[in-house]
Protein backbone atom coordinates (compact mmCIF):
# COMPACT_ATOMS: atom_id res chain seq x y z
CA UNK A 1 0.00 0.00 0.00
CA UNK A 2 0.89 3.30 -0.48
CA UNK A 3 2.06 6.15 1.44
CA UNK A 4 -0.63 7.74 0.37
CA UNK A 5 -3.64 5.10 0.84
CA UNK A 6 -1.70 4.19 4.41
CA UNK A 7 -2.39 8.35 6.00
CA UNK A 8 -6.27 8.31 4.17
CA UNK A 9 -7.30 4.59 6.03
CA UNK A 10 -5.06 5.33 9.31
CA UNK A 11 -6.90 8.70 9.42
CA UNK A 12 -10.10 7.47 8.57
CA UNK A 13 -9.62 4.48 11.79
CA UNK A 14 -8.24 7.19 14.15
CA UNK A 15 -11.45 8.87 13.65
CA UNK A 16 -13.61 5.96 14.26
CA UNK A 17 -11.40 4.92 17.35
CA UNK A 18 -11.80 8.59 18.62
CA UNK A 19 -15.70 8.67 18.48
CA UNK A 20 -16.28 5.14 19.75
CA UNK A 21 -19.99 6.03 20.96
CA UNK A 22 -21.00 7.95 18.10
CA UNK A 23 -19.44 5.07 15.53
CA UNK A 24 -21.40 2.50 17.67
CA UNK A 25 -24.76 4.57 17.25
CA UNK A 26 -23.77 4.92 13.69
CA UNK A 27 -23.39 1.20 13.32
CA UNK A 28 -26.30 0.14 15.11
CA UNK A 29 -28.87 2.53 12.85
CA UNK A 30 -27.40 1.36 9.96
CA UNK A 31 -27.92 -2.22 10.95
CA UNK A 32 -31.48 -2.15 12.26
CA UNK A 33 -32.64 0.37 8.69
CA UNK A 34 -30.63 -2.95 6.59
CA UNK A 35 -31.93 -5.34 8.53
CA UNK A 36 -35.28 -4.18 7.80
CA UNK A 37 -34.36 -3.32 4.27
CA UNK A 38 -33.02 -6.89 3.73
CA UNK A 39 -36.33 -8.30 5.37
CA UNK A 40 -38.50 -6.60 3.29
CA UNK A 41 -36.04 -7.70 0.14
CA UNK A 42 -36.55 -11.38 1.57
CA UNK A 43 -40.46 -10.81 1.86
CA UNK A 44 -40.78 -10.29 -1.43
CA UNK A 45 -38.70 -13.04 -2.87
CA UNK A 46 -40.89 -15.27 -0.64
CA UNK A 47 -43.66 -13.86 -2.32
CA UNK A 48 -42.26 -14.46 -6.06
CA UNK A 49 -41.46 -18.15 -4.82
CA UNK A 50 -44.98 -19.01 -3.50
CA UNK A 51 -46.81 -17.43 -6.53
CA UNK A 52 -44.60 -19.33 -8.89
CA UNK A 53 -45.28 -22.67 -7.29
CA UNK A 54 -48.82 -22.15 -6.26
CA UNK A 55 -49.73 -20.60 -10.11
CA UNK A 56 -48.54 -24.09 -11.11
CA UNK A 57 -50.82 -25.76 -8.96
CA UNK A 58 -53.78 -23.97 -8.09
CA UNK A 59 -56.84 -25.30 -8.51
CA UNK A 60 -60.56 -25.10 -8.56
CA UNK A 61 -62.75 -27.06 -6.53
CA UNK A 62 -66.09 -27.88 -7.34
CA UNK A 63 -67.52 -29.32 -4.59
CA UNK A 64 -71.02 -31.99 -4.84
CA UNK A 65 -73.62 -32.43 -3.19
CA UNK A 66 -74.17 -35.36 -0.82
CA UNK A 67 -77.08 -35.74 2.33
CA UNK A 68 -75.20 -33.75 4.36
CA UNK A 69 -74.87 -30.80 2.15
CA UNK A 70 -77.66 -30.41 0.06
CA UNK A 71 -79.97 -33.16 0.97
CA UNK A 72 -80.09 -35.67 -1.38
CA UNK A 73 -76.28 -37.02 -2.86
CA UNK A 74 -75.67 -36.00 -6.64
CA UNK A 75 -77.01 -38.61 -9.17
CA UNK A 76 -74.32 -40.40 -11.79
CA UNK A 77 -76.41 -39.22 -14.36
CA UNK A 78 -75.37 -35.59 -13.24
CA UNK A 79 -71.74 -36.34 -12.66
CA UNK A 80 -71.00 -38.04 -15.83
CA UNK A 81 -72.63 -35.00 -17.64
CA UNK A 82 -70.46 -32.64 -15.45
CA UNK A 83 -67.69 -34.02 -16.12
CA UNK A 84 -67.83 -34.10 -20.00
CA UNK A 85 -68.79 -30.36 -19.97
CA UNK A 86 -66.24 -29.30 -18.08
CA UNK A 87 -63.39 -31.89 -20.18
CA UNK A 88 -65.20 -29.92 -23.00
CA UNK A 89 -64.26 -26.61 -22.26
CA UNK A 90 -60.55 -25.61 -23.76
CA UNK A 91 -59.46 -23.15 -20.58
CA UNK A 92 -59.37 -26.43 -18.60
CA UNK A 93 -56.35 -28.48 -18.45
CA UNK A 94 -57.02 -31.60 -16.28
CA UNK A 95 -60.01 -32.52 -13.84
CA UNK A 96 -59.33 -35.10 -11.22
CA UNK A 97 -62.53 -36.54 -9.53
CA UNK A 98 -61.87 -36.65 -5.80
CA UNK A 99 -64.76 -39.04 -3.73
CA UNK A 100 -65.70 -39.28 -0.43
CA UNK A 101 -63.36 -41.62 0.87
CA UNK A 102 -60.49 -39.83 -1.38
CA UNK A 103 -61.29 -36.66 0.41
CA UNK A 104 -61.74 -38.47 3.94
CA UNK A 105 -57.58 -40.15 3.16
CA UNK A 106 -55.94 -36.64 1.92
CA UNK A 107 -57.69 -34.65 5.28
CA UNK A 108 -56.28 -37.84 7.61
CA UNK A 109 -52.89 -37.32 6.00
CA UNK A 110 -53.24 -34.04 6.61
CA UNK A 111 -53.82 -33.67 10.15
CA UNK A 112 -52.03 -37.17 11.29
CA UNK A 113 -49.60 -35.45 13.31
CA UNK A 114 -52.90 -33.71 14.78
CA UNK A 115 -55.40 -36.55 16.15
CA UNK A 116 -58.01 -34.35 17.77
CA UNK A 117 -58.57 -32.65 14.65
CA UNK A 118 -58.38 -35.70 12.31
CA UNK A 119 -61.14 -37.38 15.03
CA UNK A 120 -63.94 -35.20 14.33
CA UNK A 121 -64.65 -36.28 11.01
CA UNK A 122 -66.05 -38.89 9.45
CA UNK A 123 -65.91 -40.72 6.42
CA UNK A 124 -69.19 -39.22 5.01
CA UNK A 125 -68.50 -35.37 6.19
CA UNK A 126 -66.22 -34.29 3.45
CA UNK A 127 -67.40 -33.42 0.07
CA UNK A 128 -66.85 -35.37 -3.30
CA UNK A 129 -64.99 -33.00 -5.53
CA UNK A 130 -63.68 -32.40 -9.25
CA UNK A 131 -60.86 -30.73 -8.71
CA UNK A 132 -60.07 -28.55 -12.32
CA UNK A 133 -56.58 -27.29 -13.30
CA UNK A 134 -57.14 -24.39 -15.24
CA UNK A 135 -54.99 -23.48 -18.42
CA UNK A 136 -55.06 -20.14 -16.98
CA UNK A 137 -55.88 -19.78 -13.48
CA UNK A 138 -57.65 -16.40 -13.96
CA UNK A 139 -60.09 -17.47 -15.75
CA UNK A 140 -61.86 -18.87 -12.70
CA UNK A 141 -64.95 -16.61 -13.32
CA UNK A 142 -66.00 -18.47 -16.56
CA UNK A 143 -66.12 -21.51 -14.38
CA UNK A 144 -67.40 -20.84 -11.69
CA UNK A 145 -70.87 -18.93 -13.75
CA UNK A 146 -71.11 -21.54 -16.11
CA UNK A 147 -71.50 -24.60 -13.05
CA UNK A 148 -72.57 -22.93 -10.06
CA UNK A 149 -75.85 -23.56 -11.17
CA UNK A 150 -75.62 -27.29 -12.64
CA UNK A 151 -77.53 -29.74 -10.52
CA UNK A 152 -75.65 -31.43 -7.78
CA UNK A 153 -72.72 -28.55 -7.68
CA UNK A 154 -73.07 -27.51 -3.97
CA UNK A 155 -70.12 -24.60 -4.49
CA UNK A 156 -67.55 -23.81 -6.87
CA UNK A 157 -64.14 -22.57 -5.04
CA UNK A 158 -61.13 -20.43 -6.46
CA UNK A 159 -57.87 -21.72 -4.54
CA UNK A 160 -56.52 -18.83 -5.76
CA UNK A 161 -58.67 -16.50 -3.75
CA UNK A 162 -57.32 -18.00 -1.21
CA UNK A 163 -53.80 -17.65 -1.58
CA UNK A 164 -54.26 -14.19 -2.86
CA UNK A 165 -55.23 -13.38 0.64
CA UNK A 166 -52.30 -14.71 2.17
CA UNK A 167 -50.26 -12.99 -0.19
CA UNK A 168 -51.82 -9.47 -0.02
CA UNK A 169 -51.27 -9.73 3.78
CA UNK A 170 -47.64 -10.64 3.34
CA UNK A 171 -47.69 -7.61 0.70
CA UNK A 172 -48.94 -5.26 3.82
CA UNK A 173 -46.28 -7.00 5.81
CA UNK A 174 -43.50 -6.21 3.02
CA UNK A 175 -44.22 -2.63 2.38
CA UNK A 176 -44.44 -1.71 6.08
CA UNK A 177 -41.01 -3.03 6.81
CA UNK A 178 -39.65 -1.33 3.36
CA UNK A 179 -41.28 1.98 4.91
CA UNK A 180 -39.42 1.62 8.52
CA UNK A 181 -36.72 0.97 6.36
CA UNK A 182 -36.71 4.02 4.54
CA UNK A 183 -37.06 5.74 7.64
CA UNK A 184 -34.47 4.40 9.63
CA UNK A 185 -31.79 5.25 6.92
CA UNK A 186 -32.70 8.77 6.32
CA UNK A 187 -32.28 8.56 10.27
CA UNK A 188 -29.10 6.40 9.79
CA UNK A 189 -27.83 8.70 7.66
CA UNK A 190 -28.36 11.94 9.74
CA UNK A 191 -26.04 9.75 12.22
CA UNK A 192 -23.78 9.51 10.02
CA UNK A 193 -23.48 13.26 8.34
CA UNK A 194 -23.27 14.76 12.12
CA UNK A 195 -20.63 12.02 13.16
CA UNK A 196 -18.36 13.18 10.30
CA UNK A 197 -18.69 16.96 10.87
CA UNK A 198 -17.56 16.09 14.39
CA UNK A 199 -15.29 14.27 13.42
CA UNK A 200 -14.17 17.12 10.56
CA UNK A 201 -14.22 19.73 12.94
CA UNK A 202 -12.61 17.58 16.05
CA UNK A 203 -9.20 17.81 13.11
CA UNK A 204 -10.17 21.29 11.55
CA UNK A 205 -6.46 22.49 12.23
CA UNK A 206 -4.80 19.74 10.48
CA UNK A 207 -7.33 20.22 7.78
CA UNK A 208 -6.40 23.67 7.22
CA UNK A 209 -3.05 23.34 7.26
CA UNK A 210 -3.31 20.49 4.88
CA UNK A 211 -5.40 22.68 2.60
CA UNK A 212 -2.71 25.62 2.81
CA UNK A 213 -0.25 23.61 1.90
CA UNK A 214 -2.19 22.64 -1.25
CA UNK A 215 -3.14 18.86 -0.52
CA UNK A 216 -5.92 18.13 -3.05
CA UNK A 217 -9.59 18.11 -2.08
CA UNK A 218 -10.07 14.54 -2.18
CA UNK A 219 -6.70 14.10 0.20
CA UNK A 220 -8.36 16.06 2.97
CA UNK A 221 -11.95 14.33 2.27
CA UNK A 222 -11.44 10.53 1.50
CA UNK A 223 -9.97 10.04 5.56
CA UNK A 224 -13.69 11.54 6.57
CA UNK A 225 -15.34 9.74 3.48
CA UNK A 226 -13.81 6.49 4.52
CA UNK A 227 -14.69 6.95 8.01
CA UNK A 228 -18.66 7.06 7.16
CA UNK A 229 -18.29 4.74 4.70
CA UNK A 230 -16.55 1.61 6.61
CA UNK A 231 -18.74 2.34 9.54
CA UNK A 232 -22.22 2.22 7.30
CA UNK A 233 -20.22 -1.42 5.75
CA UNK A 234 -19.86 -2.87 9.20
CA UNK A 235 -23.48 -1.87 9.92
CA UNK A 236 -24.56 -3.45 6.28
CA UNK A 237 -22.26 -6.59 7.68
CA UNK A 238 -23.50 -7.13 10.77
CA UNK A 239 -27.25 -6.81 9.14
CA UNK A 240 -26.31 -9.35 6.58
CA UNK A 241 -25.27 -11.53 9.63
CA UNK A 242 -28.74 -11.03 11.04
CA UNK A 243 -30.49 -12.28 8.40
CA UNK A 244 -28.33 -14.73 7.71
CA UNK A 245 -28.72 -16.25 11.32
CA UNK A 246 -32.37 -15.69 11.46
CA UNK A 247 -34.11 -16.01 8.48
CA UNK A 248 -32.97 -19.62 7.63
CA UNK A 249 -33.90 -20.94 10.80
CA UNK A 250 -37.61 -19.30 10.62
CA UNK A 251 -37.94 -20.55 6.96
CA UNK A 252 -37.07 -24.51 8.31
CA UNK A 253 -39.96 -24.03 11.25
CA UNK A 254 -42.55 -22.74 8.62
CA UNK A 255 -41.42 -25.33 6.25
CA UNK A 256 -42.55 -28.00 9.05
CA UNK A 257 -45.81 -26.71 9.36
CA UNK A 258 -46.89 -25.51 6.01
CA UNK A 259 -45.67 -28.40 3.50
CA UNK A 260 -47.93 -26.61 0.90
CA UNK A 261 -45.41 -23.61 0.14
CA UNK A 262 -41.85 -23.49 -0.54
CA UNK A 263 -39.78 -21.28 1.40
CA UNK A 264 -36.46 -19.57 0.93
CA UNK A 265 -33.63 -20.34 2.41
CA UNK A 266 -29.87 -19.21 2.91
CA UNK A 267 -29.12 -18.99 -0.26
CA UNK A 268 -31.65 -15.99 -1.11
CA UNK A 269 -30.13 -14.16 2.61
CA UNK A 270 -26.90 -14.48 0.83
CA UNK A 271 -28.37 -13.24 -2.95
CA UNK A 272 -29.57 -9.58 -1.10
CA UNK A 273 -26.33 -9.13 0.96
CA UNK A 274 -24.27 -6.89 -2.02
CA UNK A 275 -27.48 -5.22 -2.34
CA UNK A 276 -27.65 -4.24 1.46
CA UNK A 277 -23.95 -3.75 1.72
CA UNK A 278 -24.04 -1.07 -1.43
CA UNK A 279 -27.13 0.51 0.60
CA UNK A 280 -25.11 0.98 3.60
CA UNK A 281 -21.78 2.43 2.23
CA UNK A 282 -24.14 4.61 -0.54
CA UNK A 283 -25.87 6.22 1.98
CA UNK A 284 -22.82 6.51 4.41
CA UNK A 285 -21.22 8.32 1.36
CA UNK A 286 -23.69 10.66 0.48
CA UNK A 287 -24.35 11.44 4.39
CA UNK A 288 -20.51 12.10 4.56
CA UNK A 289 -20.29 13.99 1.21
CA UNK A 290 -23.22 16.54 2.58
CA UNK A 291 -21.95 16.81 5.92
CA UNK A 292 -18.18 17.71 4.24
CA UNK A 293 -19.46 19.83 1.16
CA UNK A 294 -19.29 23.14 3.15
CA UNK A 295 -17.23 22.49 5.99
CA UNK A 296 -14.22 21.38 3.59
CA UNK A 297 -14.19 23.82 1.17
CA UNK A 298 -11.25 25.49 -0.22
CA UNK B 1 4.79 36.72 -9.54
CA UNK B 2 2.34 38.94 -7.62
CA UNK B 3 0.15 41.50 -9.75
CA UNK B 4 -3.08 43.19 -8.16
CA UNK B 5 -4.95 45.71 -10.88
CA UNK B 6 -7.33 47.53 -9.32
CA UNK B 7 -8.20 44.86 -6.62
CA UNK B 8 -11.28 45.90 -4.64
CA UNK B 9 -12.78 43.03 -1.69
CA UNK B 10 -15.47 44.59 0.92
CA UNK B 11 -17.01 42.81 3.72
CA UNK B 12 -20.45 42.80 4.83
CA UNK B 13 -21.06 43.47 8.39
CA UNK B 14 -24.53 43.31 9.78
CA UNK B 15 -27.18 44.49 8.39
CA UNK B 16 -26.61 46.95 5.06
CA UNK B 17 -23.21 47.44 6.68
CA UNK B 18 -20.35 47.59 4.40
CA UNK B 19 -16.86 47.48 4.81
CA UNK B 20 -13.90 48.41 2.04
CA UNK B 21 -11.03 45.97 3.35
CA UNK B 22 -8.87 46.66 -0.24
CA UNK B 23 -9.84 49.70 -2.01
CA UNK B 24 -8.97 49.51 -5.92
CA UNK B 25 -5.51 48.26 -4.93
CA UNK B 26 -3.02 47.73 -7.27
CA UNK B 27 0.32 46.63 -7.15
CA UNK B 28 3.25 44.40 -8.37
CA UNK B 29 5.84 42.21 -6.72
CA UNK B 30 8.52 40.54 -9.13
CA UNK B 31 10.57 37.06 -8.60
CA UNK B 32 13.02 37.22 -6.08
CA UNK B 33 11.64 40.68 -4.33
CA UNK B 34 11.47 40.44 -0.69
CA UNK B 35 8.51 42.84 0.72
CA UNK B 36 6.94 44.21 3.88
CA UNK B 37 3.57 44.99 3.83
CA UNK B 38 2.95 47.27 6.84
CA UNK B 39 0.18 49.02 8.40
CA UNK B 40 -2.30 49.48 11.63
CA UNK B 41 -4.97 46.78 12.19
CA UNK B 42 -7.57 47.03 9.83
CA UNK B 43 -5.70 48.36 6.60
CA UNK B 44 -6.44 45.73 4.43
CA UNK B 45 -2.80 43.04 5.35
CA UNK B 46 -4.32 39.80 6.32
CA UNK B 47 -7.13 40.50 3.44
CA UNK B 48 -4.03 40.97 1.00
CA UNK B 49 -2.61 37.56 2.23
CA UNK B 50 -5.61 35.34 2.29
CA UNK B 51 -6.81 36.87 -1.50
CA UNK B 52 -3.05 35.61 -2.35
CA UNK B 53 -3.76 32.04 -1.78
CA UNK B 54 -7.41 32.10 -2.89
CA UNK B 55 -8.39 31.69 0.55
CA UNK B 56 -10.95 34.42 -0.79
CA UNK B 57 -11.81 35.99 -4.02
CA UNK B 58 -11.62 39.63 -4.76
CA UNK B 59 -14.87 41.34 -5.31
CA UNK B 60 -13.42 42.94 -8.50
CA UNK B 61 -10.25 43.37 -10.54
CA UNK B 62 -7.79 41.37 -11.55
CA UNK B 63 -5.29 39.13 -9.11
CA UNK B 64 -2.00 37.07 -10.72
CA UNK B 65 -0.06 34.95 -8.45
CA UNK B 66 2.11 32.66 -9.45
CA UNK B 67 1.44 32.89 -13.00
CA UNK B 68 -2.20 31.77 -12.32
CA UNK B 69 -5.10 34.28 -12.90
CA UNK B 70 -7.08 33.37 -8.99
CA UNK B 71 -10.05 35.09 -10.80
CA UNK B 72 -10.54 32.63 -13.50
CA UNK B 73 -9.25 29.70 -10.83
CA UNK B 74 -11.14 26.56 -10.61
CA UNK B 75 -11.19 25.55 -7.38
CA UNK B 76 -9.94 21.89 -8.17
CA UNK B 77 -6.69 24.00 -9.04
CA UNK B 78 -6.24 25.65 -5.78
CA UNK B 79 -4.10 22.91 -4.55
CA UNK B 80 -2.06 23.16 -7.19
CA UNK B 81 -1.59 26.76 -6.43
CA UNK B 82 -0.96 26.82 -2.67
CA UNK B 83 1.65 24.63 -4.05
CA UNK B 84 3.91 27.21 -5.21
CA UNK B 85 3.44 29.13 -1.63
CA UNK B 86 4.76 28.51 1.66
CA UNK B 87 2.63 29.87 4.41
CA UNK B 88 4.20 30.86 7.82
CA UNK B 89 2.10 32.01 10.36
CA UNK B 90 2.08 34.22 13.80
CA UNK B 91 1.24 31.02 16.25
CA UNK B 92 3.19 28.59 14.20
CA UNK B 93 -0.20 26.40 13.73
CA UNK B 94 1.95 23.00 14.02
CA UNK B 95 0.38 19.51 14.92
CA UNK B 96 1.20 19.24 18.89
CA UNK B 97 0.65 15.11 18.37
CA UNK B 98 3.56 15.34 15.81
CA UNK B 99 7.29 15.43 15.93
CA UNK B 100 9.16 18.20 14.43
CA UNK B 101 10.62 15.63 11.49
CA UNK B 102 6.54 14.60 11.03
CA UNK B 103 5.16 17.97 11.18
CA UNK B 104 7.73 19.37 7.98
CA UNK B 105 7.39 15.74 6.01
CA UNK B 106 3.12 15.92 6.49
CA UNK B 107 3.12 18.87 4.30
CA UNK B 108 4.98 16.74 1.58
CA UNK B 109 2.87 13.95 2.49
CA UNK B 110 -0.20 14.98 2.10
CA UNK B 111 0.71 16.00 -1.28
CA UNK B 112 1.60 12.63 -2.31
CA UNK B 113 5.41 12.67 -2.36
CA UNK B 114 6.81 9.87 -2.19
CA UNK B 115 8.70 8.35 1.07
CA UNK B 116 11.92 8.38 -0.64
CA UNK B 117 11.93 12.06 -1.45
CA UNK B 118 10.40 13.14 1.93
CA UNK B 119 13.15 10.91 3.18
CA UNK B 120 15.57 12.93 1.54
CA UNK B 121 14.42 16.72 1.47
CA UNK B 122 13.28 16.96 5.50
CA UNK B 123 16.76 16.49 6.92
CA UNK B 124 18.06 19.00 4.28
CA UNK B 125 15.12 21.71 5.04
CA UNK B 126 15.66 21.37 9.01
CA UNK B 127 19.50 22.05 8.53
CA UNK B 128 18.49 24.70 6.76
CA UNK B 129 16.38 26.29 9.32
CA UNK B 130 18.86 24.81 12.11
CA UNK B 131 17.17 22.32 13.85
CA UNK B 132 19.12 19.00 12.32
CA UNK B 133 19.55 17.66 16.30
CA UNK B 134 15.63 18.53 16.89
CA UNK B 135 14.17 16.53 14.38
CA UNK B 136 12.49 13.89 16.79
CA UNK B 137 11.26 16.45 19.72
CA UNK B 138 7.79 17.49 19.77
CA UNK B 139 6.31 20.86 19.23
CA UNK B 140 5.70 21.49 22.87
CA UNK B 141 9.83 20.90 24.09
CA UNK B 142 10.96 23.71 21.75
CA UNK B 143 11.02 27.38 22.72
CA UNK B 144 8.20 29.62 20.60
CA UNK B 145 11.57 30.79 17.82
CA UNK B 146 12.14 26.61 17.54
CA UNK B 147 8.50 26.43 16.55
CA UNK B 148 8.92 29.19 14.60
CA UNK B 149 11.82 27.95 12.75
CA UNK B 150 9.84 24.50 11.97
CA UNK B 151 6.85 25.95 10.57
CA UNK B 152 9.52 27.96 8.00
CA UNK B 153 10.92 24.63 7.30
CA UNK B 154 7.28 22.89 6.71
CA UNK B 155 6.09 26.30 4.66
CA UNK B 156 9.46 25.97 3.01
CA UNK B 157 10.29 22.03 2.43
CA UNK B 158 8.10 21.68 -0.81
CA UNK B 159 10.74 24.43 -2.57
CA UNK B 160 7.99 27.08 -2.99
CA UNK B 161 8.29 30.44 -5.74
CA UNK B 162 6.56 31.98 -3.11
CA UNK B 163 6.70 32.65 1.21
CA UNK B 164 4.08 34.51 2.63
CA UNK B 165 4.76 35.12 6.27
CA UNK B 166 1.76 36.85 8.48
CA UNK B 167 3.56 38.34 10.88
CA UNK B 168 5.78 36.12 11.79
CA UNK B 169 7.90 37.53 14.75
CA UNK B 170 4.95 38.73 16.16
CA UNK B 171 5.05 36.01 19.17
CA UNK B 172 8.59 35.87 19.24
CA UNK B 173 10.99 38.55 21.15
CA UNK B 174 13.20 40.78 19.51
CA UNK B 175 16.65 38.80 19.73
CA UNK B 176 15.00 35.71 18.57
CA UNK B 177 12.83 37.62 15.73
CA UNK B 178 16.62 38.58 14.41
CA UNK B 179 17.20 34.90 13.51
CA UNK B 180 13.79 34.34 12.25
CA UNK B 181 15.00 37.57 9.77
CA UNK B 182 18.09 35.91 8.90
CA UNK B 183 16.61 32.84 8.01
CA UNK B 184 13.89 34.24 5.63
CA UNK B 185 16.62 36.37 4.46
CA UNK B 186 18.52 33.05 3.43
CA UNK B 187 15.36 31.55 1.94
CA UNK B 188 14.58 34.68 -0.52
CA UNK B 189 18.27 35.01 -1.24
CA UNK B 190 17.61 31.36 -3.03
CA UNK B 191 15.53 32.72 -5.41
CA UNK B 192 11.84 32.46 -3.76
CA UNK B 193 9.84 35.68 -3.00
CA UNK B 194 9.22 36.87 0.39
CA UNK B 195 5.87 38.50 1.12
CA UNK B 196 5.63 39.63 5.21
CA UNK B 197 2.95 41.54 6.81
CA UNK B 198 4.23 42.92 10.08
CA UNK B 199 3.94 45.09 12.59
CA UNK B 200 7.27 45.24 13.79
CA UNK B 201 9.40 48.68 13.64
CA UNK B 202 12.88 46.97 14.37
CA UNK B 203 12.42 44.21 11.40
CA UNK B 204 11.57 46.70 8.82
CA UNK B 205 13.84 49.30 9.82
CA UNK B 206 17.05 46.73 10.12
CA UNK B 207 16.17 45.27 7.21
CA UNK B 208 15.89 48.06 4.89
CA UNK B 209 13.85 46.22 2.06
CA UNK B 210 10.92 46.98 -0.33
CA UNK B 211 7.86 48.41 2.27
CA UNK B 212 4.35 49.00 0.98
CA UNK B 213 2.46 50.36 3.50
CA UNK B 214 -1.58 49.69 3.68
CA UNK B 215 -4.04 52.20 5.37
CA UNK B 216 -7.82 51.81 4.89
CA UNK B 217 -7.20 49.44 1.84
CA UNK B 218 -5.27 51.51 -0.21
CA UNK B 219 -1.91 51.82 -0.54
CA UNK B 220 -0.16 54.75 1.10
CA UNK B 221 3.49 54.62 0.88
CA UNK B 222 5.47 51.82 -1.87
CA UNK B 223 9.48 52.33 -0.93
CA UNK B 224 12.34 50.38 -1.88
CA UNK B 225 14.56 49.90 0.87
CA UNK B 226 12.00 51.81 3.05
CA UNK B 227 11.64 52.08 6.95
CA UNK B 228 8.75 50.98 9.10
CA UNK B 229 7.16 54.66 9.04
CA UNK B 230 8.49 58.34 8.60
CA UNK B 231 8.54 58.98 12.09
CA UNK B 232 12.67 59.45 12.63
Amino acid sequence: MSARWRYILGEALVGLRRNLLMTFAVILSVTVSLTLLGASLLLSEQVNLATDDWIDKVEVSIFLCNERSCGVDITPDQREQLLSDLESQPIVEQVFYESQEDAFARFQEMFKDDPDVAGVVEPDSLPASFRVKLVDPNDFDVIAQQFEAYPGVEEVVDQQELLNDLLRFIDVVRRAALIVAAIQLVAAGVLIANTIRVAAFARREQTSIMKLVGASNWYVRLPFLFEGMFAGALGALLAWGLLLASVPRVAENLRDQIQLVPFIGAEEVLAVGPLMLGAGVGIAAIASLIALRRFLDV
Amino acid sequence: MIRLQNVTKTYKRGEEGEVVALDDLTLEVGKGEFVFIVGPSGSGKSTFMKLLTREQLPDSGELWVAGKNLATLRSWKVPMLRREIGYVFQDFKLLPSKTVYENVAFALEVIGKARREIDSRVPEVLELVGLEGKAQAQPHELSGGQQQRVSVARAFVNNPRILLCDEPTGNLDPQTSVGIMKLLDRINRTGATVVMATHDQHIVDSMRRRVVELENGVVVRDQSRGVYGYAG
